[in-house]
């Protein structure tokens, strides 16, 4: 906390300021502000307080303000204007990705992962400049089956799988026959031979069924990059924010996701590289960021429908409370509204009877404090003017309350 | 491994002591229990947190310049 007095302020400044309501930190901006002042009077110093002050009661929410009532009417409301098929878009280099009230339920249930999981994956600079270099990376990202590589055709009378590779692919790919025969030995445990761009090989014993099952084992195969990214699309970006001050950068979108495979790979930038799966962003870079990826999703899933009038403090409210254990808890029945402590608060949710048939076996007790529950029970609620008890004072007349 | 306290997404974590504890309770007028969690096994906890540490994370805000925060690391 600022020392007043350090600040070269004097002691009658310390007593406005600190007479005034504002929260600690707000006292130490206005301490700075005001020692920045030459020749500054008490007169200014108050009004400088005062004017601070009304502007931080005006701005500030009101005690017993019902705020999550309010954030789910005003994400609700325009909610009711998002598409409700899953509305795949171009704009993003062919790279589809779930929107609109699909996404944005996806993201509120907390799904382990999302209908569309995809990255956006930022380069460092060498890479991110260069065509070449930025390509380098895309092989390593995205998994290569054998059909990328080369044709595979099935000789049925020596009993042989035929791989013709294709030379130019392997070179572009940078991988080589050895080494996709190597993998070929290592993942179907068969002898391959290899002969300059053609790979060869065979079940033990001679039989049809076999042969097809290793041609099926041979398309599954990875023989690299990373197995869950079928697709990366390159896209040349304009950079407003480059860390390197590059105009342009090289940035790669995927369809799969692997987040924390991704990041560790060369090339990668670890620092701006996201994806959609907020579970994989809590597993590799924790709760807080999290919390940023549900606010920055789900905003830009009500953005990109038009509807970019909702508070961001409504969202981040969303996403405080879905975080507010250290993990990511699902808003509804399986997370934030099946956790709560009242039965009644429970069972108005969703599987009413579950609820009070449990509630009832365990003889559970509700103490009615809640919103939920006094509504149901038709009492005041606990907010607003009703959490607060007006009493009638008893003192004679002539003394006026204080 | 990969530095996650570089990455975008991570606003700056650190184990506050015993006497700043104190004033955060006092300032909020609430228990230790109260405070938002955090997992000890969270990837952007600093190495030196341990279960009961409260750790204070500031944000760039999008409503100001900076928020601070506070979890409580627990198991």
């Amino acid at each position: 906390m600022t020392n007043p007095s350090a600040l070269g302020l004097d002691a009658d400044v310390e007593a406005v300021v600190e007479d005034t309501d504002l929260p600690p930190r707000l006292k130490d901006r206005v301490y700075e502000t005001l020692a920045e002042r030459d020749e500054l009077t008490i007169e200014q110093a108050d009004d400088v307080a005062q004017a601070v002050e009304s502007q931080y009661r005006d701005t500030r929410v009101d005690p017993l303000d019902p705020v999550g009532t309010v954030s789910a009417q005003s994400i609700g409301e325009p909610g009711t204007q998002l598409t409700m098929n899953t509305f795949h878009y171009a704009g993003v280099a062919e790279i589809d990705v779930t929107q609109g009230l699909p996404r944005l339920i996806e993201l509120v249930d907390a799904r382990k992962t999302p209908d569309t999981p995809t990255m956006t994956v930022h380069l460092e600079e060498e890479y991110a400049t260069e065509r070449e270099k930025a390509h380098e990376v895309v092989w390593k990202i995205e998994a290569t089956k054998i059909l990328a590589l080369g044709d595979v055709s099935t000789n049925v009378a020596d009993m042989r799988v035929v791989i013709s590779l294709n030379e130019d692919t392997l070179d572009e790919r940078m991988i080589t026959a050895e080494e996709v025969a190597e993998i070929i030995e290592d993942q179907l445990g068969v002898t391959t031979v290899q002969n300059g761009t053609t790979v060869e090989f065979g079940p033990e014993e001679p039989s049809y069924r076999d042969l097809l099952q290793l041609v099926e084992e041979l398309r599954e195969i990875t023989f690299k990059g990373i197995e869950d990214i079928s697709r990366v699309v390159i896209r040349r970006e304009e950079m407003d924010d480059s860390p390197f001050d590059a105009d342009e950068e090289f940035v790669l979108y995927t369809e799969g996701s692997a987040f924390g495979d991704a990041l560790a790979i060369e090339g990668v930038d670890a620092s701006r590289t996201t994806c959609n799966n907020i579970h994989e962003i809590y597993r590799n870079l924790g709760v807080e960021a999290a919390r940023e990826i549900i606010i920055e999703e789900t905003k830009n899933t009500l953005v990109e429908q038009g509807l970019d009038n909702i508070n961001v403090r409504h969202l981040m409210l969303v996403a405080d409370i879905m975080t507010n254990e250290g993990t990511i808890e699902s808003i509804g029945r399986h997370g934030i509204a099946g956790n709560k402590e009242s039965v009644l608060a429970r069972a108005a949710y969703e599987v009413t009877v579950n609820h009070l048939l449990n509630a009832s076996i365990h003889g559970e007790i509700d103490s009615i404090d809640g919103v939920i529950e006094n509504v149901i029970v038709g009492r005041p609620v606990k907010l607003g003017t009703g959490d607060v008890d007006l009493r009638m004072g008893s003192t004679s007349g002539d003394t006026t309350a204080d | 491994m990969v530095d996650v306290s570089q990455h975008e997404l991570v606003p700056e974590h650190s184990v506050l002591d015993k006497a700043a504890i104190e004033d955060v309770l006092d300032e909020y007028d609430i228990d230790r229990t109260d405070l938002p969690k955090i997992k000890r096994t969270d990837p952007a906890l600093p190495d030196d947190a341990e279960v009961g540490d409260v750790i204070k994370i500031v944000r760039d805000s999008r409503t100001t310049d900076q928020a601070i925060v506070y979890r409580m690391v627990v198991d």
